[in-house]
């Protein structure tokens, strides 16, 4: 086989099998039509390429940089229908934010994050973005996870002209801790990869001074060989610093870290499987104190107008960054002027080194002295790289060594696109009419020591959620501050400056991966719809919820996998018309698969996380889940239905349901828009969403946060017809809440209600046991202490 | 130089209880551990100035003691030492040798973070197994096993 330099000199009359070997000699996981249409653009202006040009092309048209497969055509077939998409993103997530038109939108869809209006006197946006790191997480959990946070950071500064981050946010999918599994060599062990993204995650938010405050875990097998890691960073903005323009002559500064060898080829990394070959050299590690300087430098300079334009350098480096920032007016890039970690860098890895830390500005030439000022005063490192132009050309040079000479409109536009076929077989729902004999407070115990439903505080604690000094609403409530929060409200008075303002806002998430195994499109619905109630259970206007998108799935090569999407792609765009909940932001992460111990494709499942934010009128009236008085009478919104699919009770007990009770949105939005207007008004004095585990999840949960127990009615519940008492108390039909009401406002309370599914299951008490009956059954009753025991055990 | 650093015994229970228990998790019974963080400080300095960075800089007085060569008192351990390969960023590293500069107003030629774990347990060779399976990950560490002295 001929090696890749003496290919490279033949590019143009490389046959298509020497060019996969090429792409594969050098890592640019493109695909054959791909490289015919890198090739074909070299034949049209006569000459060869050089290194640095296809390693451009290959990082601009990556499925990291590109999202090639959600925003590509798909022909999708199920139950004998065809249904056709010239572009999936746009016709499903984008069509439904361009149809609800929110004028409290003030950019979506074209930048580095989402920007919301925030606060009473409109003076600031607020930017949201959550992005996955998983490909470097399952080869380096700790390095992986840092810089996931990082890039995610940094998008919030490099959104506009820069917001200042005021939250981040976690969610994570690991294998459980004591699978079985025989892993294949060089895969981690779920402990390891567990701890190492815990710790990850913790040292460069506790270390940029960003409270890390909102998000979850969700352990099942399918993520032992790909674990998923979504993080996620808000900030403000002011909204006069929204727009951005890159300006002919503006010089390209970068900022930040220096260049060095590590992390190159992470964005054509995401455009493949993981496997033994897997290069360390995709490792990426983080600097957090370097990012802080970086951070400070900008809002220093932002405030004083010393530059046109931002933006991070993320995957695919200085490559990605400039061509982005450059794309209508062009660049020209002098890479000896970049500053290094390692002089041995060759040209090529200098231009598409993923070295973490670094901004690229476009600065007007006459205010680069007042902003080399603050840089230097920072300690902050910095370097002219060039300048933009106004011809539309991407020329990258090293000393005289051309690196890349590309039209900006091929570099964009050029890359091609094939149909993906999609295809969705939907299986049988089954409810087994046999009765099951499991006692009840045997599989409440089981339930509160899943590890799906346990406490989290041995990782949350290791997080410093109070930093800033603005977490009104923390993950962790109730009386000992251990409880299980359903969002963090977040009050951003360190960046408005604003004491007497009481405006904050609420984030949240919803994610249910079993649901999307039995039923993708009802899977998007499900977690649009935990999001929403979990912005509702700490009083949030949900009317004003921003959702974002992130997806995760297996190879887009597989039709099935496709099916999925499409079909969830569809539950986004009806969940976000029917709750008003514009999508402001989102990505997407493909080829979570990689090859287990036996030499087979082990896929994740499809993944789907709905990040959620809501305004809060007034973070004093913002409520937790706890019990808090003894006597109130407790309630429960929304109606139980039948089918316990995708349950964590199903899980525990296998009896081979695999129902689930659609998601009836527009009863949600009415019903949630009454709960609201009680929270409003202070009739509501606890609220907690019914989610995983069920109805005696949420009761035991609100009762051990509270340290109050409760008496209770389950028969009083709004339940379907023939429901079962597992279903009852275990079933996770969806659009539910339990609320503690304030007794001297109940009557109130129910005149506001009056019409909805809500119901009286009896009240809180002294003594501490959670007691409940149906009809004159006891169907449970245990001491809550006993409860929480089981409960609050250690995952780490 | 290695500089050693170790909780002083009356606080360090917590973390001696963790990493038994993650041992165990990879099938390593153990009765007992010590853990250290390691500092390899290259530079021509003379043996006070080492003294001065372990003392002022590394070591918490109040938990912490140090030494300037392998803890003391330990040599029926088992002694693992992980670091992160060369070829890898340390970031801590970096951040000591900045310090170190701060502190003595010269900076040493390099510095690299690393940390040290003695095990009281009879198998060498299981030993080495739990610990490639719960404190290494060898695409950017690696590590020694040894016993009664340190490595290198």
């Amino acid at each position: 086989m001929a090696n890749f330099e003496t290919l490279l000199k033949k590019f143009t009359k490389l046959s298509p099998k020497e060019l996969v070997q090429l792409d594969k000699a050098c890592g640019w996981s493109l695909n054959a039509a791909e490289l015919t249409a890198a090739q074909a653009c070299f034949r049209r202006i006569r000459r060869e390429p050089v290194r640095g040009e296809l390693e451009t092309i290959a990082q601009t048209w990556s499925e990291h940089c590109k999202h090639k497969t959600f925003s590509g055509p798909v022909r999708f077939r199920s139950k004998g229908k065809t249904k056709r998409y010239k572009n999936l993103f746009k016709e499903t997530i984008v069509k439904a934010t361009k149809a609800l038109n929110k004028p409290w939108c003030l950019s979506v869809f074209k930048d580095n994050a989402g920007i919301v209006e925030f606060g009473k006197n409109k003076k600031w946006g607020l930017a949201f973005k959550v992005e996955t790191h998983n490909h470097p997480c399952a080869v380096e959990p700790y390095g992986g996870a840092e810089t996931g946070v990082g890039g995610v950071i940094r998008d919030i500064l490099g959104v506009g002209l820069g917001a200042k981050p005021v939250l981040n946010t976690d969610n994570f999918c690991f294998g459980r801790l004591a699978s079985k599994m025989k892993l294949p060599p060089r895969a981690l062990p779920p402990e390891r990869v567990f701890r190492g993204v815990v710790e990850g995650v913790r040292d460069y938010g506790n270390r940029m001074g960003i409270p890390t405050a909102s998000g979850g875990i969700y352990f099942d097998d399918g993520y032992l060989l790909n674990p998923l890691v979504y993080v996620g960073c808000a900030g403000l903005i002011p909204v006069n610093k929204i727009d951005k323009k890159v300006r002919p002559g503006d010089l390209i500064v970068s900022i930040g870290g220096r260049t060095g060898r590590d992390g190159i080829h992470g964005a054509t990394f995401s455009s493949a499987n993981i496997n033994s070959e897997t290069s360390p050299g995709a490792v990426q590690i983080g600097h957090a104190i370097n990012e802080k300087k970086t951070l400070d430098v900008l809002m220093k300079a932002r405030d004083l107008n010393l530059y046109d334009a931002v933006t991070d350098c993320g995957a695919g480096g200085f490559s990605s960054a400039v061509g982005e920032l450059g794309a209508e007016t062009g660049a020209r890039v002098r890479l000896e002027n970049a500053r290094l970690k390692d002089s041995a860098l060759e040209p090529w890895e200098i231009w598409v080194s993923e070295s973490q830390e670094r901004m690229i500005l476009a600065v007007p030439p006459g205010r680069l002295p007042a902003l080399e000022d603050i840089l230097n005063a920072e300690n902050c490192e910095y370097c002219v790289l060039g300048e933009f132009t106004c011809d539309a050309r991407l020329l990258v040079t090293f000393n005289n060594e051309t690196v890349a000479d590309l039209g900006m409109a091929f570099l964009h536009e050029g890359a091609p696109n094939h149909e993906k076929e999609a295809v969705f077989t939907p299986s049988a729902a089954r409810r087994p009419a046999k009765k099951n004999n499991r006692p009840h407070l045997r599989t409440l115990k089981e339930l509160l020591a899943h590890p799906n439903i346990c406490s989290r505080h041995s990782v949350i604690t290791q997080y410093d959620y109070e930093v800033q000094g603005g977490t009104v609403i923390k993950p962790l409530q109730g009386r000992s501050g251990d409880g299980p929060g359903d969002a963090v409200v977040i009050w951003p008075h360190s960046v408005t400056g604003d004491l007497n303002d009481f405006a904050g806002f609420a984030a949240a998430h919803g994610f249910n991966p079993p649901v999307g195994r039995i039923d993708p499109y009802q899977m998007a619905l499900y977690s649009v719809d935990e999001a929403v109630r979990n912005l509702l259970c700490v009083g949030a206007e949900v009317s004003k919820a921003a959702i974002l998108d992130n997806f995760c799935a297996a190879s887009p090569k597989n039709p099935e996998v496709m099916g999925g999407l499409a079909l969830a792609a569809e539950g986004c765009h009806d969940a976000a018309m029917a709750y008003g909940a514009p999508f402001i932001s989102g990505k997407d992460s493909f080829y979570n698969q990689s090859k287990d111990a036996a030499g087979r494709q082990y896929p994740i499942p499809l993944s789907l996380l709905i990040s959620a934010l809501a305004p809060v009128e007034d973070i004093r009236k913002a409520v937790t889940i706890n019990f808090k008085e003894a006597g109130n009478p407790v309630y429960l919104a929304g109606i139980s239905r039948k089918g316990l699919g995708g349950s964590v009770y199903e899980e525990i007990a296998g009896t081979g349901d695999n129902l689930i009770s659609a998601v009836l949105m527009k009863e949600a939005v009415r019903l949630y828009a009454a709960v609201l207007k009680a929270m409003k008004r202070g009739f509501v004095a606890a609220a907690h969403d019914v989610s995983q585990g069920g109805l005696a999840v949420t009761l035991s949960e609100m009762a051990f946060s509270g340290e109050l127990g409760a008496k209770l009615y389950a028969g009083g519940a709004a339940a379907e017809k023939e429901l079962s008492e597992t279903e009852l108390l275990f079933g996770e039909s969806p659009s539910r809440l339990v609320m503690e009401v304030v007794k001297e406002k109940e009557q109130e309370f129910l005149k506001l209600v009056k019409g909805l599914p809500i119901r009286k299951l009896g009240f809180v008490r002294l003594e501490p046991v959670l007691d409940i009956q149906l009809g004159d059954k006891r169907l449970l009753r245990e001491d809550i202490n006993i409860l929480k025991g089981l409960w609050k055990r250690e995952l780490l | 130089m290695l500089i050693e650093v170790w909780t002083k015994e009356k606080h360090s229970a917590g973390e001696e209880a963790g990493l038994i228990s993650r041992l165990a998790h990879a099938g390593l019974p153990v009765k007992a551990v010590r853990l250290s963080r390691l500092y390899k400080i290259e530079a021509p300095f003379p043996k006070n100035d080492f003294a001065r960075i372990a003392a002022e800089l590394l070591t918490d007085k109040i938990t912490e003691r140090y030494s300037l060569s392998v803890r003391p008192g330990l040599k029926k351990l088992y002694r693992v030492e992980v670091w992160l390969k060369n070829s890898v960023t340390d970031v801590v590293g970096e951040s000591v040798k900045e310090a170190i500069h701060d502190v003595l107003g010269k900076a040493p030629d390099n510095t690299r973070f690393g940390r040290g774990y003695y095990v009281a347990c009879g198998c060498e060779s299981r030993l080495k197994r739990a610990v490639s399976t719960v404190l290494v990950n060898e695409i950017v560490n690696v590590y020694g096993v040894t016993r009664g002295k340190a490595k290198g």
